[in-house]
């Protein structure tokens, strides 16, 4: 009898960890968190980064494809080296920051998921929102899972778990309204997006 | 015309002009012969030791690009005709 309470004890103990879904913040205080994005237009190349990285992804590690959340990036956090280029950029005329401040992927479905230990990779459908317009995307997303990581990246060493998301896709400007058939000789329509973010789950 | 008879205001806006046409070409070149537009950030890439992500940190520094080479030489350049200019129509 005294075996089996202690075996249902360790059992316990052990399976929790996996057991419920995690919700992992994304706001990382490291400022590590970014976007990249870049336009390659005939007469003018654009590179730039955005590191306002916010919002929550709900993830159950042993059942993936029933994650759930949403990745926000604050609008004014995205710069580009030359300042009077950022100030157009943000401005009325383009991704009008005051107006817009947020930009934004919602999940709403997980698909084609491969599964390697705590690495994977799964096309990921949501509803990607810029300047205020919504279009449903579906793009490619390798995910690693870190348990026990969090403690190695928070000052105070706080028990817990990390999720790391690299994405890359491309949207097209003129899909959100950002001055369609307009200077695309220097401001290219395509734009290439990478996406590089980890979000933490502390444990209690 | 030897060079006592030409008057002093428009011998040093010629003077002024070619030490700054000098300065803005030295400059564009010494700080890396940009050919884009002038930049304000640098970015400077790093990686995240824990989670392996590359991100990037700018940092605050001047880059003259194309921009401040051909401002910097029509400006000069400028000075120095303004003075070619003056000097042909003040000379005693």
């Amino acid at each position: 009898m005294k075996h089996l309470l202690l075996t249902a004890s360790a059992v316990a103990l052990v399976l929790p960890a996996h057991a419920a879904p995690l919700t992992f913040d994304f706001k990382d205080p490291k400022g590590v968190n970014n976007v990249v994005f870049q336009l390659d237009a005939p007469l003018e190349s654009i590179n730039g980064t955005a590191s306002g990285v916010s919002g929550t992804v709900t993830l159950d590690p042993e059942k993936p494809g029933e994650a759930k959340g949403k990745i926000v990036v604050a609008t004014d956090s995205l710069v580009v080296p030359n300042p009077m280029m950022k100030d157009h950029m943000l401005g009325e005329k383009w991704l009008n920051a005051a107006k817009h401040p947020e930009i934004s992927f919602a999940i709403t479905g997980i698909s084609d998921i491969k599964k390697e230990g705590d690495k994977g990779e799964a096309k990921v459908t949501g509803t990607f929102t810029l300047n205020g317009v919504s279009k449903d995307l579906t793009v490619d997303a390798r995910v690693n899972y870190l348990p026990g990581k969090l403690a190695e990246r928070s000052p105070d060493k706080t028990p817990g778990d990390l999720l790391v998301i690299r994405s890359k896709f491309e949207i097209k400007r003129s899909d959100f309204g950002i001055k369609p058939g307009e200077a695309t000789d220097k401001v290219a329509d395509d734009i290439a997006i990478s996406l590089s973010i980890a979000g933490s789950a502390p444990k209690e | 015309m030897r060079g006592g008879e030409y008057p002093a205001m428009p011998r040093l806006l010629i003077i002024i002009g070619t030490v700054c046409l000098l300065a803005v070409v030295v400059t564009w070149f010494s700080l890396g012969a940009d050919r884009g537009w002038s930049k304000t950030l640098v970015p400077v890439a790093k990686v995240d030791p824990v989670t392996e992500l590359e991100f990037t940190e700018y940092e605050k520094r001047f880059v003259p690009g194309l921009d401040f080479l051909i401002a910097g030489s029509a400006g000069s350049l400028f000075l120095v005709a303004l003075g070619l200019f003056l000097g042909k129509f003040t000379r005693p």
